[in-house]
């Protein structure tokens, strides 16, 4: 119980902790020498209350919610809540201007909120699994104390990854790191719209196409390197034509940016 | 626009309905029922999951794709395939030890 108690938290956890170390990141970067909203972290504080009220509201209404469409509400759920953590992405990349902002001015309110909402859904969509496991394990005394114990030390593991990412990158010279956080969330945005793609293809609403590669001989997707790749760049070791495409659709937006593009290959703007 | 989500959704409920065949597979004192389960090759399959335990289970493949969690004390669908012959194992996230089982296509 203990050891399927840590991997399941910490498949959980990482995704979320290292989504919210890119964003710091990127926020920390673009904004040193700017005390505008994002340099003060209180939106940190508000996702994560937001994002743990949202996990614990939809794992108390998944047997409702999962029985909407003809019982793949959860699918649908879930791949709206990745479009929409997509779509919020952008917005949040595109509005990132070369000017000092004035806290409270409209750009970083909605620039906050967009960040709020997108690791309050992270946290939301892989919390409410964590919530759902351990609310099944508390009619099982006898497996309470091994499974909190491998939840608390998952939990650390996953957040201690995160905290790892952000002191690596921010060792890197300025530049070098923006360029490493905005691939990654470019990563990121890719392996939502793929999961979103994979969602709608189990709950038959999006067509079936034809596997583009299979890598799980190669590295399979259960190991701890592709677990952590998974984590970090949306690994799939068997992505099917429209996963791919949705990937790289995705990934070449976030790259269109302003920012992304300046990053690269300016200088510039940030 | 409401009549065009109607017909969108009489159209999808009416492929499903028609040509997907449908398997059943139980949840029961975290072990499935069958563990081995057959399916015809090169066809997509509504899987039908049925939990009759209290607690929850996340049923997972990797040889699959699919991942999803299925609350105690409930049923939920998710659709695989067309897959090629061969054998895909699944297991219960949750409850690992026992919970496994494969689907095999012929």
């Amino acid at each position: 119980m203990f050891l399927t108690s840590v991997i399941l938290v910490l498949q959980e956890i990482l995704e979320a902790a290292l989504l919210l170390s890119m964003l710091l990141l990127v926020t920390r970067l673009i904004e040193s020498g700017n005390k505008g909203l994002i340099a003060n972290r209180t939106w940190i504080w508000s996702a994560l209350a937001c994002g743990v009220l949202l996990a614990w509201s939809y794992a108390l209404y998944m047997p409702v919610i999962a029985e909407w469409f003809d019982y793949v509400g959860q699918e649908v759920t879930n791949a709206a809540c990745q479009l929409l953590t997509i779509v919020l992405l952008l917005v949040f990349i595109y509005g990132i201007k070369n000017q000092v902002e004035l806290p409270g001015s409209a750009h970083t309110l909605v620039a906050s909120f967009c960040l709020i909402v997108v690791v309050a859904l992270a946290i939301m969509r892989e919390g409410s699994e964590i919530v759902l496991y351990l609310r099944g394990i508390m009619g099982q005394p006898e497996a309470v104390s091994p499974v909190l114990l491998g939840a608390a030390l998952a939990t650390g593991i996953g957040v201690s990854c995160g905290i790892l990412l952000y002191y690596l990158l921010i060792a890197l010279k300025r530049h070098i790191a923006l360029r490493v956080a905005l691939v990654l969330l470019a990563f990121f945005a890719g392996n939502m719209a793929s999961q979103a793609v994979l969602l709608l293809t189990q709950a038959d609403w999006a067509p079936y196409t034809s596997q583009v590669w299979d890598s799980s001989a190669l590295l399979p997707e259960y190991s701890v390197a592709g677990q952590l790749l998974y984590a970090l760049v949306g690994y799939e070791a068997t992505p099917s034509l429209l996963q791919l495409a949705a990937y790289v659709g995705a990934f070449l937006m976030i790259a269109a940016s302003p920012v992304f593009r300046s990053a690269w290959f300016r200088q510039d703007l940030v | 626009m409401r009549k065009f989500s109607f017909m969108m959704m009489s159209l999808l409920a009416g492929t499903v309905s028609a040509a997907v065949p449908e398997f059943e597979l139980h949840i029961r004192d975290h072990l499935f029922f069958p563990a081995t389960l057959d399916v015809p090759a090169e066809t997509k399959i509504r899987l039908m999951i049925l939990n009759e335990d209290d607690t929850p289970e996340e049923f997972e493949s990797y040889e699959l794709n699919r991942e999803k969690v299925i609350p105690g004390k409930s049923r939920t669908v998710i659709f695989i395939g067309p897959l090629k012959p061969g054998e895909y194992p699944f297991f219960g996230e949750f409850y690992p030890k026992t919970a496994q089982g494969k689907v095999i296509a012929r």
